[in-house]
């Protein structure tokens, strides 16, 4: 070979560089569906059907289809007076977040779904609620609780979730009640101590600004960090312990619950207050740690079945409990909640318009099984539902009543934890 | 094949996919799953420099796809650059970090290189969740819709960006380089012996790879408009990179682009169906590809060849694994 | 001056069940030169078993140790005669098995997932909580049991591989297959052995972790990595290497809260392994091939 062999790559190389300015473009208002009334109303979902989050996500599922199947009972959704069915297509995004932007996408793009109905665990639905809004397609979720996910101005976003942050004040409201009725010390050290995830984070800053605006009441004397299923947490611990924290305030998953939580119990430490964030009331927290472990453990969760005495709630739990056997938690109810609220939307505006359908679903309120008794969506939360948790507590008879707030518990709590000694 | 031939093949296909999207009636799912199989074609190939043609598996690609995507995405969100500008300026970080770790982690060789590849990829992943100043920490960065391409046209980026890997791929392999990373892949004191310095022939091939694979960061950031260390920088998307090479053909010239299709379809196609199969069914792949055929498709599809064509065996092809003795003249 | 004793405490027992999770990954390695990627899917399918034990009959997790390592034993030659015994030996086998048992890593996740679903599974003994108050502190009584455990099984394989016949064949194998072959000792035969043998221990650490952790299908990600850490900070191949390497990574990992964030500790022992693989690939404490 004679030529100089990198004359034809050379050339090739500019003739692509030349090409790579050339990028063909379309329109890309993508058609957002006929006015006109469709025979069935069909909802794009993704869910972890499978793979870590499985669990959740078939829970979920329960409350997607129920919601479903009672709308459906009485002929459909009311479209200005024509009854349309309600159809929900389910495809299973493995808890992969690439995974849930395919399926979403595809969903969206390809078989021309309606509206979308979100899937489940924060990144996951952060990552799929940026297709929602490319496509202009009304999202609404009860898996993403992360502020994060609602401050960047989507507009077709929503979710039925309440952030971290009013999980950590909620406990704090009543820690506070407790300190006010002279069973906690003022000032209280607070331990801050969370899982560094966009939960843990949110926890984290419910807790800062709560005894940010209580200053004289809380002094935060240790705030850490820890990354997921950790195998370890004796130096942690034992910051907690050198600081003399009152209240250990913890956010964390199930795994990391139990390692940290079985480690503070046998290094014989005794918080007055202790809380995992979500965690303790679960079946699996008890199995695992004992029931004497979990005794006096502080959690909040966004509903729960002890709400279900009356009304909407009660009308809840008793199709819940007739479709599946099981009493519902509060994925399932969530699910249904977000389900419903589109449904009520969608009826509102009386068209499967996408745009129409948006403005109803942003302009929402709803009587509502969540605490608080009403939903809505307000747009300076970014389309984040706004209420406050149920907080409740383990006492040693194997019960969890709610405790807080005052309007729907069914118990008193217990501060400061009367196993401590001293 | 001649380089003539092999330039003739490339630049037809690029037409025909160039202008595919124009002509036939894809779905606009389709299209974008195609676009963004490319990109995984060329971050496939940009593994397999140092994976196939140097021998150094790494399990830490994922380092440098993250670093790319969030400098590309940090340079979007904060100058306004346009963002072809912000994906090779990530990619170009990409390549450097690369460096940083790969010059001195690439004198080990076999199992060594591979255990050091895994902690990098690690290390990264953790310290990038923790600088959330950076990258958004758990949270992650979300990219503005406007100013970003539209999906539609990332197609053709994701299409320039793979045309760019192949011919990468084989100018690499084609060149005196190709010639010293197939005497090193062999044995690295023997290639020292012939006048090949292993450690800048091999810094070059990981900064080269690096950069590409940044390149890609980018792309997908783009693509996603969302991303989040936790997954821009998972140990699955370096293992992802692997699969893709080793199902197409480690250390081939294009076997990594036929091995990424097949990634894709058994992500879109089969896993929508059996979703609790899949750790499984890639682990069967896994499993039977080394057993019985190391070289992947391109194995499998040299030997159909062989056995229509009833031609002894030689590497005359393009395809076959360049080792110093079979060396092209 | 009492945190810095507490926490020291805390880091033994730490590196009691770290060695023990590396025992058989360095075992294998040190004798036939590969990297075996599926032991965090032993560790894991170990940690099922015993708990499969224990809710099923009763079984107490150390009461299934011997059933373990027999049922590991038996699945660890299993996996070498039906699988890695067809790859090439030298520098091309090791990459291919490093592939090879990455494959039967996620065979193994998916028939655990199948078989017990994605969700986590914990072991609850009377003692799981109960504490030894020691040097000024309080405990954990399980980890104490698990440091023991890790010492015996220590103690015993550094035994078989000095005292025995099995083990001084290994050793020597380990040390140059050739001459082996030509001194009469069937090679094949010990490379079986051994991978059951490595395998069996790491199914002693799937036993060990199910009564500390939660568990799932994807765990043993992350016990394989610090593995890989301890056994290149030990020198690869060496027994009490490894024993030294799962003290310092211990060591590193919980008194790094003086020097980095809680959150980066983890993060410490992966620049660890990098440092040493560079600085010093025979490890800390030198190479010394299965002494």
């Amino acid at each position: 070979m004679t030529r100089s062999p990198r004359h034809s790559t050379v050339l090739l190389g500019v003739a692509v560089l030349v090409l790579a300015g050339c990028v063909p473009d379309r329109d890309d208002n993508r058609d957002s569906g006929a006015t006109t009334i469709p025979d069935t109303i069909v909802i794009g979902s993704t869910l972890p059907l499978t793979g870590t989050e499985s669990k959740t996500g078939g829970r979920f599922k329960q409350g997607y289809e129920l919601a479903v199947e009672l709308e459906n009972a009485d002929g459909g959704i009311d479209l200005g007076g024509t009854k349309v069915p309600v159809r929900l297509n389910l495809l299973d995004d493995t808890t992969d977040q690439a995974k849930a932007v395919n399926l979403a996408q595809r969903l969206i793009t390809q078989d021309k779904v309606n509206f979308f109905l979100g899937t489940y665990s924060t990144a996951v639905v952060e990552a799929q609620s940026t297709v929602a809004e490319q496509n202009k397609i009304p999202y609404v979720n009860g898996g993403g609780a992360a502020t994060s996910i609602y401050a960047k101005g989507f507009t077709w976003v929503f979710g039925t979730l309440a952030p971290v942050a009013n999980l950590a004040s909620t406990e704090m409201s009543w820690i506070d009640q407790q300190q006010a009725a002279g069973k906690l010390p003022k000032p209280a050290r607070v331990a801050i101590v969370w899982e560094n995830t966009s939960h843990g984070k949110d926890f984290r800053k419910g807790v800062q600004d709560f005894t940010a605006a209580h200053s004289g009441g809380y002094q935060v004397v240790t705030d850490e960090s820890f990354a997921l299923d950790g195998k370890d947490f004796s130096a942690i611990l034992s910051r907690v312990r050198a600081a003399h924290a009152d209240l250990l305030m913890v956010d964390a998953h199930l795994p990391d619950f139990i390692t940290m939580q079985r480690q503070y119990l046998s290094s014989d430490m005794c918080s007055k207050v202790l809380t995992y964030g979500a965690r303790g009331t679960e079946s699996d927290a008890r199995s695992a740690l004992g029931a004497d472990g979990v005794n006096y453990i502080l959690s909040a969760v966004w509903w729960n079945k002890q709400l279900g005495n009356a009304g909407l709630n009660k009308e809840f739990v008793d199709k819940f409990t007739a479709k599946y056997g099981t009493d519902p938690e509060w994925y399932q109810a969530l699910g249904y909640e977000a389900a419903r609220s589109l449904f009520t939307a969608i009826a509102q505006a009386g068209t499967v318009d996408k745009e129409q359908v948006r403005a109803k679903l942003s302009a929402l309120r709803m009587d509502s099984i969540l605490p608080g008794g009403t939903l809505s969506y307000p747009a300076d939360k970014g389309g984040q539902a706004d209420y406050p948790f149920v907080v409740q507590q383990n006492l040693p008879d194997g019960s969890s009543p709610i405790i807080y707030p005052a309007d729907v518990a069914t118990g008193t709590g217990v501060a400061p934890n009367p196993a401590c000694k001293g | 094949m001649s380089r003539w031939r092999f330039l003739l093949v490339f630049a037809a296909a690029m037409v025909l996919l160039w202008i595919a999207p124009l002509v036939l009636p894809l779905g606009d799912y389709t299209h974008d799953v195609v676009g963004l199989t490319f990109m995984f074609m060329a971050a496939a190939l940009a593994w397999n420099w140092l994976g196939g043609y140097v021998g150094q598996i790494s399990f830490g690609h994922a380092a440098m796809f993250g670093v790319g995507g969030f400098v590309a995405a940090r340079l979007m969100l904060s100058s306004g650059l346009p963002f072809v500008v912000a994906w090779l300026a990530g990619g170009l970080v990409a390549g450097v970090f690369g460096l940083l770790w790969g010059h001195p982690t690439l004198r080990l060789r076999g199992p060594y290189f591979s255990i050091a590849t895994i902690g990098v990829g690690e290390a990264t992943r953790l310290v990038a969740t923790y600088w959330s100043d950076f990258t958004g920490g758990s949270s992650g960065l979300s990219l503005p819709l406007a100013g970003n391409p539209t999906k539609y046209q990332l197609y053709w980026y994701g299409l320039y960006l793979l045309g760019a890997a192949v011919l990468i791929s084989y100018g690499l392999r084609r060149s005196r380089i190709g010639l010293g990373l197939a005497a090193i892949k062999e044995d690295v004191d023997a290639a020292g012996d012939v006048g090949v310095n292993p450690t800048l022939y091999q810094d070059l091939v990981l900064f080269l790879s690096g950069t590409m694979v940044g390149i890609c960061g980018g792309f997908y950031a783009s693509y996603q408009a969302f991303i989040d260390p936790q997954d821009m920088f998972s140990f699955d998307r370096s293992i992802g990179l692997i699969l893709m090479a080793v199902i197409g053909g480690i250390g081939t010239v294009l076997g990594p682009v036929w091995g990424a299709v097949v990634f894709v379809i058994i992500q879109e196609f089969l896993l929508a169906t059996y979703s609790e199969l899949y750790l499984g069914l890639y682990g069967a792949l896994l499993i039977l590809i080394i057993l019985f055929e190391p070289l992947g498709l391109t194995g499998l599809v040299q030997r159909v060849h062989r056995l229509l064509l009833r031609r002894p065996a030689t590497a005359a092809s393009s395809g076959a694994p360049l080792t110093a003795d079979r060396r092209p003249t | 001056m009492g945190e810095v004793v507490v926490l020291a405490v805390s880091a033994v027992l730490l590196a009691g069940f770290y060695a023990a999770m590396a025992y058989g990954l360095g075992l294998i390695y040190g004798v036939l030169r590969i990297v075996n990627l599926a032991h965090g899917g032993i560790i894991m399918a170990s940690a099922y078993v015993t708990w499969q034990l224990f809710d099923r009959f009763a079984v107490d997790p150390f009461a299934a140790i011997p059933v373990v390592l027999v049922l590991f034993f038996i699945l660890g030659m299993g996996i070498y005669l039906g699988l890695v015994r067809f790859l090439p030996r030298g520098p091309a086998g090791a990459v291919q098995s490093l592939l090879l048992l990455f494959g039967v890593w996620l065979v193994i996740r998916n028939v655990v997932y199948l078989l017990f679903t994605g969700n986590e599974q914990v072991i609850h003994t009377a003692y799981a909580t109960s504490s030894v108050r020691i040097l000024g502190g309080s405990f954990s009584a399980t980890r104490f049991a698990v440091f023991g455990v890790a010492v015996i099984a220590l103690i015993a394989l550094h035994l078989l591989l000095t005292r025995t016949y099995l083990g001084k064949a290994i050793r020597a194998v380990a040390q140059n297959p050739d001459s082996c072959t030509l001194a009469g000792i069937n090679v094949e035969r010990v490379y079986l052995l051994t991978f059951g043998l490595g395998t069996a221990l790491a199914g002693l650490a799937g036993v060990l972790a199910s009564t500390l952790f939660a568990i799932n299908p994807s765990f043993g990600a992350g016990e394989l990595l610090k593995s890989f850490v301890i056994i290149v900070l030990g020198g690869l191949g060496s027994i009490l290497g490894i024993a030294l390497g799962a003290l310092v990574l211990a060591f590193a990992e919980v008194f790094a809260v003086y020097a980095v964030p809680p959150y980066l500790t983890t993060a410490v022992g992966f620049v660890l392994l990098v440092v040493v693989l560079v600085l010093r690939p025979g490890g800390l404490f030198g190479q010394r091939v299965l002494r």
